[in-house]
């Protein structure tokens, strides 16, 4: 077992040397697409953390004052509810609960999120319209919230979702697409330079075949290849990623604070989530490109 | 340990390369293929060892018809098949010790047991000393005495030979053939294809002779015709 494990590990890195240029042609390609894979999801996730205050179909917000009242709070939660014909249903989000929103979406910006305190931050009653209510009806009835006591401000989400979502689903798509066929190339890549190591060993296996190596003893080296190719991308295209977001974070610190790009950072941790998506994506587009090869091939 | 009944093969409809080849080999038998080129010399070895199989008949290998034998047995059967060519086909990277070695790696053998093995054929062909050498380092001979040691290190119950002389001299030749005697001395089943009448007159072995595909002559301690 552990000679056959030997044999195996030295085959494969014996193979990477051989075929050193075009091994490192697929490993680049690799981590190059899984960085367009790990960039979109990061961007998706940075857009969603701008829609954060939206989740669950909520259209409209009712952002009352830090000072108001608890009959003023008891106002605007009787209003919501005797407007069932418009709203089928709402939530209160305290404090607690606007401080969490904040932490998304202030992210970017951590000196504007420390003036927030359970003190200074507003607090919503976040409405759900009822099925077909018309969002321009919704607008004109709000208007008598506006007007109730400790209200700040009404807002919409169609105003800003669908700027945001339009920008969502440009870059999304093209980055998602762009992605798919740079792994698909890599997969390609992966598997060209498999055929290629068994071309160039070909009398090898010739020889392995004759003296009774099993199929899957010969291919294991050549799929373990292929899998080192996509994890191997894998790690470059997260240490990538990393780097880009260190950079993109830091550089949106510098931006104006009204400028709208605060929450368009990821520092959730959901970073690290990318970057092992990334590794498992590569693992797999090794093993397909690697196996495929490995099988189609070795009737040589 | 062979029995070939009414084998048939062909590369196309126009080429029959074996045409009802009906034999047995007993075991520790040594055994000539001889004929033209082209009379279906190789297509029968490589009929033993499975690299082929024929349209119609059994091929019987250590009681097994080995025409139906599902592939993930096939690796099994070749353990018990050496097999010699006419190239050689030795690896160019490796030394000495790691083509013999290799047939020995390749099927899980542990690794003290190669170190203890391999010497020990190497000895036997009368390459002791050379083991650190590449294969561009040896004469053909030498080479060949590689292969044979390849083939044999697994030992092997049968030994398919394709012309192992026809790349040598004479003198270099005849060294091969008293390796193989020897080989077969010790029970190995050898089966060798050649074309090399002074090789068969001297060994005075079977002689089974192919003209187009078809078995015309098997005769005992035969020569070449």
């Amino acid at each position: 077992m552990l000679s056959r494990l030997r044999y195996i590990l030295r085959e494969t890195l014996d193979s990477f040397r051989r075929n050193a240029t075009l091994t490192l042609a697929s490993i680049i390609t690799a981590a190059i697409s899984l960085l367009g894979v790990g960039l979109t999801l990061l961007s998706q996730h940075a857009f969603d953390n701008l829609l954060a205050r939206w989740e669950g179909g909520v259209e409209m917000i009712v952002f009352m004052n830090p000072t108001a009242t608890g009959d003023q709070l008891t106002l605007v939660n009787d209003a919501l509810t005797t407007s069932d014909q418009f709203i089928e249903s709402f939530e209160y989000c305290d404090e607690i609960c606007s401080l969490e929103e904040a932490d998304r979406i202030f992210a970017g910006e951590p000196g504007v999120r420390d003036l927030l305190t359970e003190d200074t931050i507003l607090t919503q009653f976040k409405a759900v319209p009822t099925e077909g209510t018309d969002v321009d009806l919704l607008r004109q009835v709000s208007d008598q919230f506006a007007e109730l006591p400790g209200v700040y401000d009404v807002s919409f989400a169609e105003d800003q979702i669908s700027l945001i979502s339009q920008l969502q689903s440009f870059f999304g798509f093209r980055l998602l697409l762009l992605s798919v066929f740079l792994l698909l190339a890599a997969i390609l890549l992966i598997w060209n330079t498999i055929r290629t190591a068994i071309f160039a060993r070909r009398r090898e296996i010739e020889v392995m075949k004759l003296v009774g190596a099993t199929d899957w003893f010969i291919r294991i080296p050549f799929m373990l290849e292929g899998l080192l190719h996509g994890i191997i991308g894998g790690v470059l295209a997260s240490a990538g990623l990393w780097a880009w977001n260190s950079q993109w974070t830091s550089g949106v610190e510098s931006f104006p604070d009204n400028s709208g790009f605060s929450a368009l950072v990821v520092v959730d941790g959901y970073d690290q989530t990318v970057m092992l998506i990334m590794l498992v994506i590569g693992a797999l587009a090794g093993a397909i490109g690697s196996g495929i090869a490995a099988s189609r091939f070795l009737d040589i | 340990m062979i029995r070939l009944e009414n084998v048939t093969k062909s590369y196309s409809t126009e080429i029959v390369a074996v045409r009802d080849a009906s034999f047995d080999v007993a075991k520790g038998e040594f055994v000539f293929l001889v004929g033209p080129s082209g009379s279906g010399k190789s297509t029968l070895l490589r009929m033993l060892n499975r690299q082929d199989r024929p349209e119609r008949g059994a091929v019987w290998v250590a009681g097994r018809n080995i025409v139906d034998m599902p592939p993930s047995r096939v690796p099994h059967l070749r353990r018990n098949i050496g097999n010699i060519f006419q190239d050689y086909k030795l690896l160019l990277e490796k030394n000495v010790f790691e083509n013999v070695a290799f047939a020995q790696e390749v099927i899980g053998r542990p690794t003290h047991v190669i170190k203890q093995q391999v010497p020990a054929v190497l000895e036997l062909v009368g390459l002791a000393g050379k083991e650190d050498r590449l294969p561009h380092q040896l004469s053909g001979g030498e080479q060949q005495r590689v292969s044979v040691a390849r083939a044999f290190v697994n030992r092997p119950l049968i030994m398919l030979a394709d012309e192992p002389t026809g790349n040598l001299d004479p003198a270099t030749g005849e060294g091969i053939m008293r390796l193989l005697d020897r080989i077969n001395k010790t029970g190995t089943t050898v089966v060798m294809a050649t074309h090399d009448q002074r090789i068969v007159n001297t060994m005075r072995k079977r002689v089974i002779q192919l003209d187009r595909g078809v078995i015309v002559r098997d005769q005992a301690r035969g020569v070449y015709e």
